[in-house]
């Protein structure tokens, strides 16, 4: 064992090794020589990290946060967090701390081609306003766009969505979690017209049978696997299927492991549901009662350029949507072909296998809980394989009740409680609105207290949409908040970095931290993070989860929201609005965006002194309201009596976190069901109200092939994707040593016979090479993921391997959602 | 005996090879006992040549992987472990840690591997379901052969006497002391799985 | 073009440091943030390179395996494993980490045993064997391989003095 005294010595030494990196804990100094330590204060926060929510004590001493743990009394993680959430603690201190705004001058000016020179706020958003009332004068608001994140506070991304739709009157921002998780959204709102989830965390202690769809919870989701480790392993009836491209950690814990070919998870959904109506499972009482049927438009094209040849040949490019009424006679004909022989050709799974897992769903005694994140969601039929998934829950009747639920994951703490719930996409208004219909918009206006006519009725530019508009020079002044666009974004040498760079544009980029993106930027906003703003995420489960502001932000930085509001001073509604609309409405003449938008009598009604006692909150000292609750209590009037209820905010600060819609005070489990959904009518059984007749739809679509698929060149699949250590692009987990040190670089997994073909080793410096560019990495052939032969994974989190280089911007055509799992490249020694 | 070995064939190959069967055990008629003694002693170095030639074949990784569920189950398991790659590029192939080197033992190992050609033909593991299904039993096999030669095939490789315990992992040298050195355990008892997935190890010692 | 072929030799120089050593050297100085700076370059994950080119990625780092305790940042982090774990299964058939981790092993094998918590539910519940919600130890402890981080993190502990027995 080791002794004590051992222990210190190499505590010394493992000290001075990372002197430089992390500091010397303290404990492990003289502990004679210790002062009388300050204060140390405890607060709930949630992660900072993906979507599962999980519940966090973060120690403050001074103005530094100091130590982090899993909250034993939140309901997510119960105590536990994983790597990344252990490290929380570091993500603000990498010493490359953006302090003060950056803006790239020559001689003094503004240059484009200049050098980044700090500047002063002031002398920032001089420069910006001059910038973007440049962009206004030559094409109003239609020249303007924000990309937005599934990582901006509730708030932040509320007062984003008023500042761009009623303020510059523009629809072009969209959020990175368009990237993430559109699909979803587009999923729910066809089968059920309405956003989100009808089940929750509590299925995982109530299903027989877990399905991960395309999933690697296992690194993804780590504490929800945690919660499906316990289920599987305390009982042995339960079953786990995981289904992937590639077998990665989750297939540690498979009862069904299925390695698929890529794009087939379509025929396998169809075949399950023939499997389901075959064998005479279908739950007729059910789907008489609850649901009804369509066919959906076919040869739906890629969502690629318009001009691009996929989308000229494809027949309905141009009506993705479109779809047709049938009934269950002819959704059954229609997923007759897919028998058991066929779809085992054609995904190369054993039949075996396939005919275990459709019974998991056929079985009317098995409660099944489907899971499923970027499998789906990065699909060219993103849309589709999440309706289809709902046709096999729904054909069984196995939805909405404890164990019964296909849940949609999400990778960003707050893609559902501020990309989608406050609607900061670019067709979306708060709580599932839409800006193509007249009285959501008037709605909207109402509640906002703007003038009839304010917001645009054309839906804007999506996020992969904005990066060809700046290229081609439509959209020319552009801000970044809270996401990494430049290393996200597909086809980045083509449509990411030629538009930034392009002389017309200006392009400012808010973030903590210098990263890809800012490096492509003109001016770079110094931005506060995480605790050191106060502020609200919403998980994948409906729980919207505060924050107090616990530390202050390092030098000049600011946090979005007050980067926000107080560049909308520098508007008014004369450089703004059309002139006839101010005609029609001269009480708003003469004011800036900050007077119409947030100082409009409801957002300023609270005053500071309701910041509770204990907690700084440097955005009310600086307008003289707490901004928060004003900007919260507005958003959430679009909600209440409407399916989404939001309790009080003051509710939030003492709870764990609250499932919406919230009656009475209380949280929604199960939606859609009598008993456990109050807008459930008595005798009905379910109801899925998000659609007029109450009914949920069951689509009839079929396999359609990838947009590119590997050929005698470009002979390999390439799928992208996290690893458990890093989150998203990096910019926080790379700059924490321990989890830097635990996966330093990306690398190229790849079959051994693969790289042998190739006259490849483990470890050798490769070029992988797309039609659209390239990017240098190293061979892994022993990692933690096993490849099959055809098929190699690079992770996304490595800035200076940016696999987007290589990546192809299909998308799916409905939810404009790029399909990051499959292209075409060729692997060859650099 | 002869006939009751000609039974235990199936009928249609019994009919075949029946009127051979009758001619091999007739008394010669044309040829002199020297003739036949040499001539069976030239044949038997031949055969035993060929013999051995051919149970040589069936040691290469090319024939233990010609078949589907090798190919695709143990031999794919075995490509990311070290036994596979790794620093000095000495490798591991299927023979040398499933077949005996020593000739009776190679024969007697040869023998049982026929049952599992026998399952390779008639299909008993021609899916990757089936095969995790076997694969205990199949692992049991191979573990109680190697515990009770003493874990002879690693330690064809890997002696204790050769190993240099200060290159190793402080954690390796010492356990490799204290129950490898004093012959408490063998290698198989700590080593399952190191170079094929495990099954189910509940109430399996490993260690 | 000179960029590039600057960062190519500083990439080199870095490989040629820690290319040739045995994997199992037991002392190894102590890493120091690799600090590339070029010219009009922020964002150090990018170590120097512009976005539109491309430069040799470092050598694949290996895992610090010299069975040395680190400390960690405070209490309840979990501590970072300080050896190799490659080929270690850990899969619902068998956990390896455990064979030595386990409390009833932990001496026989000189490894530190998980703590206790390792073996309460999420009902709080005390089980004899690990808790299945702490199954897969692999998702809160992580190896530490040799490469230097890029930037250095400002981080510092609780200002305090802890009680001898406080290490796990």
């Amino acid at each position: 064992m080791t002794t004590r005294r051992e222990f210190i010595r190499a505590s010394a030494v493992g000290a001075a090794a990372t002197a430089a990196s992390m500091a010397v804990p303290v404990r492990f100094a003289d502990a004679a020589a210790a002062q009388p330590p300050p204060e140390v204060k405890w607060s709930k926060a949630p992660c900072r990290f993906c979507g599962t929510g999980c519940g966090v004590q973060v120690a403050v001493q001074g103005n530094r946060v100091v130590a982090t743990h899993g909250d034993p009394e939140a309901e997510v993680n119960r105590g536990l967090n994983c790597i990344k959430g252990y490290f929380l603690s570091k993500i603000m201190y990498g010493t490359d701390r953006l302090t003060t705004p950056l803006l790239r001058k020559k001689d003094g000016q503004f240059a484009k081609d200049g050098d980044f020179e700090p500047v002063s706020w002031d002398e920032a958003f001089d420069v910006m306003a001059a910038q973007f009332k440049r962009v206004l004068r030559a094409k109003g608001g239609a020249g303007i766009g924000m990309a937005g994140s599934g990582q901006w506070t509730v708030w932040e991304g509320y007062a984003a969505n008023k500042l761009m739709k009623a303020g510059f009157r523009s629809n072009h921002i969209d959020p990175n979690a368009r990237h993430c998780m559109a699909s979803a959204v587009t999923g729910f709102m066809r089968t059920f017209g309405m956003d989100e989830p009808m089940g929750c965390y509590d299925d995982f202690e109530a299903a027989d049978a877990f399905v991960l769809w395309g999933s690697n919870m296992a690194e993804m989701h780590p504490i929800l696997w945690t919660r499906v480790t316990d289920r599987r392993l305390s009982h042995d009836h339960v079953k786990v299927a995981v289904l992937s491209t590639f077998e990665h950690r989750s297939f540690d814990l498979a009862d069904i492991p299925i390695i698929f070919k890529p794009q087939t998870d379509l025929a396998i959904l169809n075949y399950i549901a023939n499997h389901i109506i075959q064998s005479g499972r279908v739950n007729e009482a059910f789907v008489g009662e609850h649901v009804r049927f369509k066919r959906g438009n076919d040869d739906i094209g890629y969502g690629l350029r318009p001009d691009h040849p996929l989308e000229l040949a494809a027949a309905h490019a141009k009506d993705p949507t479109g779809s047709a009424d049938i009934d269950f006679e002819a959704f059954k004909a229609f997923v007759e072909p897919y028998t058991l022989e066929h779809v085992a050709v054609l995904s190369g799974v054993e039949q075996g296998w396939l005919r275990h897992l459709a019974e998991l769903y056929a079985d009317p005694a098995v409660k099944v809980m489907s899971l499923w994140t970027m499998g789906f969601n990065q699909h060219t039929r993103g849309t589709w394989a999440n309706n289809m998934v709902y046709n096999i829950h729904l054909l069984t009747g196995k939805i909405a009740t404890p164990g019964n639920s296909p849940f949609s994951l999400t990778g960003q703490p707050s893609a559902c409680g501020t990309a989608r719930e406050v609607g900061t996409f670019a067709h979306r208004l708060p709580a599932d609105l839409v800006v193509t219909d007249p009285e959501h918009r008037k709605h909207a206006e109402e509640i906002w207290r703007v003038p009839h006519g304010v917001i645009v009725d054309k839906v804007g530019y999506h996020i992969v949409e904005q990066n060809r508009m700046l290229r081609d020079g439509q959209l020319n002044a552009y801000w970044v908040m809270a996401n990494n666009n430049m290393q996200a974004a597909a086809n980045l040498g083509n449509e990411g970095y030629p538009g930034y760079r392009n002389p017309e544009n200006f392009i400012v980029v808010s973030d903590p931290y210098p990263t890809v993106t800012a490096q492509a930027a003109d001016l770079i906003l110094p931005t506060a993070m995480w605790v050191e703003k106060e502020g609200a995420y919403g998980n994948a489960e409906r729980r919207t989860q505060f924050w107090h502001q616990l530390v202050k932000a390092p030098g000049e930085a600011r946090s979005d929201l007050w980067q926000l509001m107080e560049f909308s001073k520098r508007f008014t509604t004369e450089e703004c609005w059309p002139a006839e609309l101010l005609d029609a409405h001269p009480e708003y003449r003469g004011k800036t965006l900050f007077d119409v938008l947030y100082r409009n009598g409801k957002v300023d009604r609270f005053a500071v002194d309701q910041v509770e006692a204990g907690y700084a909150n440097d955005e009310a000292a600086a307008f003289g309201f707490y901004v928060q609750k004003g900007l919260f209590e507005e958003y959430a009037e679009f909600g209440r009596g409407h399916g989404h209820d939001l309790a009080p905010f003051d509710a939030y600060h003492a709870a764990r976190g609250i499932r919406w819609p919230v009656m009475d005070g209380k949280e929604t489990l199960w939606r859609y069901h009598e008993g456990t959904d109050p807008y459930v009518k008595k005798g009905s059984g379910w109801q899925f109200y998000g659609n007029k007749d109450g009914r949920a739809v069951i689509w009839a679509l079929p396999y359609e092939p990838p947009a590119e698929s590997p050929d005698a060149e470009f002979d390999l699949w390439l799928s992208t994707g996290r690893v458990l250590e890093h989150w998203h692009s990096g910019s926080m987990t790379m700059r924490v040593p321990e989890l830097y040190k635990a996966f330093p670089s990306a690398v190229v997994f790849m079959n051994p016979d693969d790289a042998k073909a190739r006259g490849l080793k483990r470890g050798d410096e490769v070029r992988i090479v797309s039609r659209r560019g390239e990017i240098r990495s190293r061979v892994e052939t022993r990692g933690r993921n096993r490849m099959p032969a055809g098929v190699v994974f690079v992770p996304w989190f490595d800035a200076a391997q940016l696999i987007n280089k290589a990546t192809l911007d299909a998308t799916c055509p409905i939810s404009k959602q790029t399909d990051f799992k499959k292209c075409a490249v060729k692997v060859v020694m650099a | 005996m002869i006939g009751r070995r000609l039974r235990a064939i199936p009928g249609r190959i019994r009919s075949r090879i029946a009127p051979f069967w009758t001619t091999l055990w007739r008394p010669s008629l044309h040829f002199s006992l020297g003739f036949l003694t040499l001539g069976g002693f030239i044949a038997g170095i031949v055969f035993w040549g060929g013999f051995n030639t051919a149970m040589e074949a069936t040691n290469t990784e090319a024939f233990c992987t010609s078949c589907h569920e090798m190919k695709s189950n143990v031999f794919a398991e075995l490509k990311t472990t070290i036994h596979y790659n790794n620093r000095s590029g000495v490798r591991a192939i299927c023979s040398d840690c499933h077949v005996p080197h020593d000739w009776t033992d190679k024969m007697a190992r040869k023998m049982q591997a026929s049952k599992e050609v026998w399952g390779k033909i008639f299909g008993s593991i021609d899916t990757r379901e089936k095969f995790l299904d076997n694969r205990l039993e199949l692992a049991k096999h191979e573990w109680a052969r190697l515990k009770a030669n003493d874990s002879l095939e690693c330690r064809n490789c890997h002696q204790y006497d050769s190993m240099d315990l200060t290159r190793q992992a402080p954690r390796a040298a010492q356990i490799h002391q204290l129950y490898l050195g004093t012959g408490e355990k063998t290698c198989i008892d700590c080593h399952k799985g190191i170079a094929h997935q495990l099954p189910d190890m509940r109430g399996i010692p490993q260690g | 073009m000179k960029a590039v072929a600057t960062i190519a030799l500083l990439a080199s120089a870095m490989l040629a440091g820690c290319g040739a050593k045995h994997e199992e050297t037991p002392h190894r100085a102590p890493s120091a943030p690799v600090l590339i700076s070029a010219p009009g370059q922020i964002d150090p994950m990018r170590r120097g390179v512009p976005i539109d080119a491309d430069a040799t990625p470092p050598a694949m780092a290996r895992v610090e395996n010299f069975d040395r305790i680190r400390p960690v940042n405070y209490e309840m982090q979990p501590p970072t494993i300080p050896h190799s774990i490659d080929n270690y299964q850990l899969t619902r058939n068998t956990n390896r980490c455990m064979l030595c981790h386990t409390r009833s092993n932990a001496q026989t094998f000189l490894a530190p045993p998980v703590s206790p918590a390792h073996y309460a539910t999420r009902d709080g519940k005390i089980l004899e064997e690990i808790s299945p919600r702490r199954y897969f130890c692999v998702q809160c402890h992580v190896v530490q391989t040799d490469a230097q981080p890029l930037i250095a993190n400002r981080y510092e502990g609780l200002n305090t003095t802890i009680p001898e027995g406080g290490v796990r």
